[in-house]
């Protein structure tokens, strides 16, 4: 294979294929389809932050504003943790859309995260959703089929290539050549989003930085040019096994239906039809009789609770629990809350396990489907996956733990050991300077580590690509036949 | 009719209409049967509720029978969304929102938005249900099966032929149309008859119009193919053209009036109203008892004889405050659902333009899976909610005992979602669409 021929074929490629004026017509097209998505995705990253950051405030003005009061009383009070959305959701939504953004903390309640954008939504949004990712992983590849699928038909159909043949040109360098055409035809569209992002991050970088965010881009930006190279390579494949331009499209389209709208959907139907979710209600219930078991604080006669209550009154030599230094509710409420959150995380981890193994399905077939591989790859590192949403679920689960708990210590330190229970009322308090000390919460980006961890399988998948795509090509120009 | 039946013979004889023809009569199956397990999934979850609501209530009984108002704060009563058989053709918006509801009389607002367990991964993948399969892969099929309709007779040099030979050109292209059509409309009939006995579905008015929707659907497609291949252009093109038309039609355009929606109208309400709604009832733990439970009566008169209870801790006080969550949240709580009507009429709008959108939003309604929908369960839930809090009030304020409550009444209640619909609105946009499909085509016709 001569380096020379193959770059004599791509740059005939990229001639024919640029050349013509339906080209600038799909061109034009695709970049003011790329211009509405960026200042859509812009605005709305800006917008959105603006909102959940503006509530945060105001959720924390209410919470310092509060008097001096009962702690277990501001326990209740709560607060409110606002998902970020992060910088490079600009670029890819993910999973964004579907996942909530507001979910209320307090003492012995975990609440559903809610209100996201598919609550408020009309069926409309089941489309999909306009955004520089879905330009690049769905409409480029469209692209390039169509610019693509006579790449090789053609030249079979009008008798060029035996020309070709004949002269010594070999088809390792015609595949090569014009796959790596085709690959640098990609670029034009490729690179104008790439820029858009860049010059964006730069520009709009919100008060949060994004851990590693520029490797993200890097990595995101490396996923892509090996998607773009593997869709031209097949592209390029399949018009060569073709006998006809005309058969070379339709097989093309199969692929892209097959690969982009099929294949996910009954992935993803397929995990959750052989990993079912539990009912809210079995959920909860499993919980609260698990609870009940181990110590139901609010039962008299509860074992637990009896045998705790005696070994302290033993530890401090006294007969009353009125008479211990400390609010014996309070630390009771601490006993509580330690076995309900423990017991809650247990299973909503076990919950989270079975949403993993119905997405592992989806996950697995990335293997498969170089789509769906560069999908993974580019949510992950846009931190809009599932891994992002569950590591916010558990920020503010352990936001909601350290609230409560906090409150109970409080009661323990200053209220009254006398004052046996309820939290009515001004004479036993704590000052409201102990509101102001306990921090806000603060929605940390995920991990550039744990995203890494998160994608692992993607991006080998992605290589695996890479090496097909590479074996396709050569394999292909060994068996292709000129006629 | 020997016309008709050779035109049928030369349609079917190709391998690839039989493999996509086949493919979409297994793909329409797979889609029935996710909605029927959708279905069956909220069925279970009901029988579960029932179940547990009997138990749940005894056992509350017998913890706290004497403080009624205790035993409110814990008791929790199911009013439930009864999904339609129709919902399994068309889940909608069936997956993000809950189905089954269980509330307590406290504060209504903060407990209307609280989600269901659900994986966001399925959700954005979105459901493969019939009304899916309608409304994206059929009108694939009808491109395979019309784009090369006419070029493929000139690529191949009969079309000269078929022009001295047939009585009428255009009469011999609209039959050729004709026996596709009605190929694809019995593989539709058949998945909606596997359909109405797999989800038991009654032959009532809404499915009958699900089942003509997605007929003038079909004739939709087929006046915008015939209107592409009227003008006798190449295979190739042909194809090129129908599939960008498909992908802007099906993908692009809802995608951007969807960005176009949601960045017009951002729901910040949504979260003044979690904050007001907790301001509105904690922070009256602080403020004067006196002038909660004044603000109390003014909203419900008729228990004003109940008396101004101020000393320490009394339900009277406690419910008044959690009211007062509701109440105080008003503003915002109505500044919220105008936002949401406001949505769902642009996105409505807009869509009686685009045909596959204005279908999906149409299925949705007949099948009572649709937003709004949704928002009228949402506002029976809280009628539900009030009359529960009517009925508890007066026996918590009087310090009843909870055992002289017949608790049995309180089985989980249903919300049947209602669809008012006009037939001709839902038919209008597509037949306005295939008309003037057609009057373009009208001037190529005469120079066939």
């Amino acid at each position: 294979m001569k380096w020379a021929n193959v770059r004599l074929f791509a740059l005939n490629f990229w001639s024919n294929a640029t050349k013509p004026k339906t080209f600038f017509l799909l061109y034009a097209i695709f970049m003011l389809l790329t211009a509405y998505a960026a200042v859509g995705s812009i605005q709305k990253h800006i917008t959105q932050n603006d909102i959940r950051l503006e509530h945060q405030k105001k959720a924390r003005q209410s919470w310092e504003a509060n008097p001096d009061k009962h702690p277990h009383r501001m326990a209740h009070f709560g607060t409110f943790a606002f998902r970020i959305n992060p910088s490079l959701a600009m670029f890819d939504y993910g999973i964004e859309s579907f996942t909530g953004n507001t979910v209320f903390l307090e003492a012995h309640r975990q609440n559903s995260v809610n209100f996201s954008e598919a609550t408020f939504s009309t069926g409309t949004l089941r489309f999909g959703e306009l955004s520089l990712a879905l330009l690049l992983q769905l409409v480029l590849p469209l692209i390039l089929f169509f610019i693509g699928f006579s790449g090789v038909a053609l030249d079979k159909q009008n008798g060029t290539l035996k020309i070709l043949l004949s002269q010594g040109a070999t088809w390792k360098e015609i595949l090569f050549g014009k796959s790596i055409g085709l690959f640098a035809v990609s670029m034009i569209f490729f690179i104008p989003i790439i820029l858009i992002v860049a010059i964006s991050l730069l520009v709009f970088t919100s008060q949060i930085a994004d851990d590693f965010l520029w490797m993200r881009m890097l990595l995101i930006s490396l996923g892509y040019l090996m998607f773009l190279f593997i869709v031209s390579s097949i592209t390029i494949v399949v018009s060569t096994q073709s006998n006809s331009p005309k058969n070379a499209l339709l097989k093309l389209l199969g692929v892209w239906l097959l690969m982009v709208v099929l294949l996910p959907k009954s992935a993803q139907a397929m995990g959750n039809y052989w990993f079912p979710t539990p009912t809210k209600l079995a959920f909860q219930s499993t919980i609260e009789k698990e609870v009940i078991q181990k110590g139901d604080s609010h039962n008299p006669d509860d074992p637990h609770y009896n045998h705790l209550r005696d070994s302290v009154l033993t530890v401090h030599k006294v007969s009353k629990v009125t008479d211990l230094p400390f609010n014996y509710s309070g630390f009771v409420m601490r006993e509580g809350e330690k076995i309900t959150s423990t017991l809650y995380r247990k299973h909503h981890a076990n919950l989270v396990e079975v949403y993993q193994n119905q997405n592992d399905v989806t996950r697995f077939t990335a293997f498969v489907n170089p789509f769906t591989a560069i999908k993974q790859l580019s949510m992950i590192m846009s931190g809009t996956d599932f891994a992002s949403y569950i590591d916010f679920q558990n920020q503010a689960d352990d936001y909601r733990y350290k609230l409560a708990q906090t409150m109970n210590e409080l009661q323990m330190e200053y209220i009254s050991p006398k004052k046996k229970s309820g939290s009515e009322g001004k004479v036993h308090v704590v000052d409201h300077e102990h509101w102001e000390e306990f921090s806000d919460f603060s929605h940390q980006p995920m991990s550039f580590s744990n995203s890494i961890s998160a994608g692992l399988p993607a991006l080998m998948a992605m290589l695996l690509w890479i090496g097909l795509a590479f074996l396709l090509l050569v394999y292909t120009s060994k068996k292709a036949k000129a006629i | 009719m020997i016309k008709y039946k050779l035109f049928f013979q030369q349609c079917i004889r190709s391998k690839e209409v039989w493999i996509s023809l086949v493919l979409i009569t297994i793909l329409g199956i797979v889609g029935i049967i996710i909605g029927s397990k959708h279905l069956e999934r909220q069925q279970n979850a009901i029988a579960e509720v029932r179940a547990h609501q009997e138990e749940h209530f005894d056992r509350q009984v017998s913890l706290h029978n004497e403080d009624l108002g205790l035993l409110l704060y814990y008791a929790k009563f199911a009013y439930i969304n009864d999904l339609d058989p129709l919902s399994g053709l068309s889940i909608g918006q069936a997956d993000v929102n809950p189905t089954v509801q269980r509330i307590t009389i406290k504060t209504f607002e903060g407990q209307k938005f609280d989600t269901d367990l659900v994986n966001p991964m399925n959700l954005q993948s979105g459901n493969l249900d019939l009304s899916f399969v309608i409304i994206y892969l059929f009108p694939l099929l009808v491109i395979v099966l019309t784009f090369n309709l006419i070029s493929e007779e000139t690529e191949t040099g009969t079309w000269r032929l078929v022009s001295i030979q047939a009585r009428s050109k255009l009469g011999f292209i609209i039959s050729k149309l004709l026996v596709r059509f009605a190929l694809l409309f019995v593989v539709l009939i058949f998945l909606f008859l596997v359909a109405k006995f797999m989800l038991n579905i009654p032959l009532n008015r809404d499915f009958l119009l699900m089942i003509g929707l997605s007929f003038l659907y079909l004739v939709f497609w087929f006046s915008l193919s015939f209107f592409v291949i009227i003008y006798k252009k190449s295979t190739g093109f042909n194809a090129l053209l129908l599939l960008s038309i498909w992908l802007v039609l099906i993908i692009l355009l809802p995608a951007g009036i969807n960005a176009y929606v949601s960045s017009k109208y951002p729901v910040p309400e949504a979260m003044s109203t979690a904050i007001a709604q907790r301001d509105g009832y904690h922070v009256k733990w602080d403020t004067d008892k006196l002038a909660t439970i004044k603000k109390f009566y003014a909203h419900y008169p008729q228990f004003e004889k109940y008396g101004y209870p101020t000393d320490g801790f009394n339900w009277l006080w406690y419910y008044a405050m959690q009211q007062m969550g509701d109440d105080d949240s008003k503003k915002e709580r109505e500044a919220l659902s105008s936002k949401i009507e406001l949505r769902e009429q642009t996105s409505r709008w807009i869509a009686s333009v685009v045909p596959n959108m204005h279908l999906q939003l149409y299925f949705n309604q007949l099948a009572g899976t649709s937003m709004g929908q949704h928002m009228n369960y949402l506002q029976d839930t809280e009628a539900f909610h009030e009359s529960l809090r009517l009925f508890f009030y007066p026996k918590i304020f009087e310090q009843q005992h909870a055992d002289t409550v017949d608790w049995k009444q309180f089985k989980p209640e249903y919300h049947k979602a209602k669809a008012d619909l006009v037939p001709m609105q839902g038919m209008l946009p597509l037949l306005v669409a295939s008309i003037l499909l057609i009057a373009l085509a009208v001037p190529k016709i005469r120079r066939l």
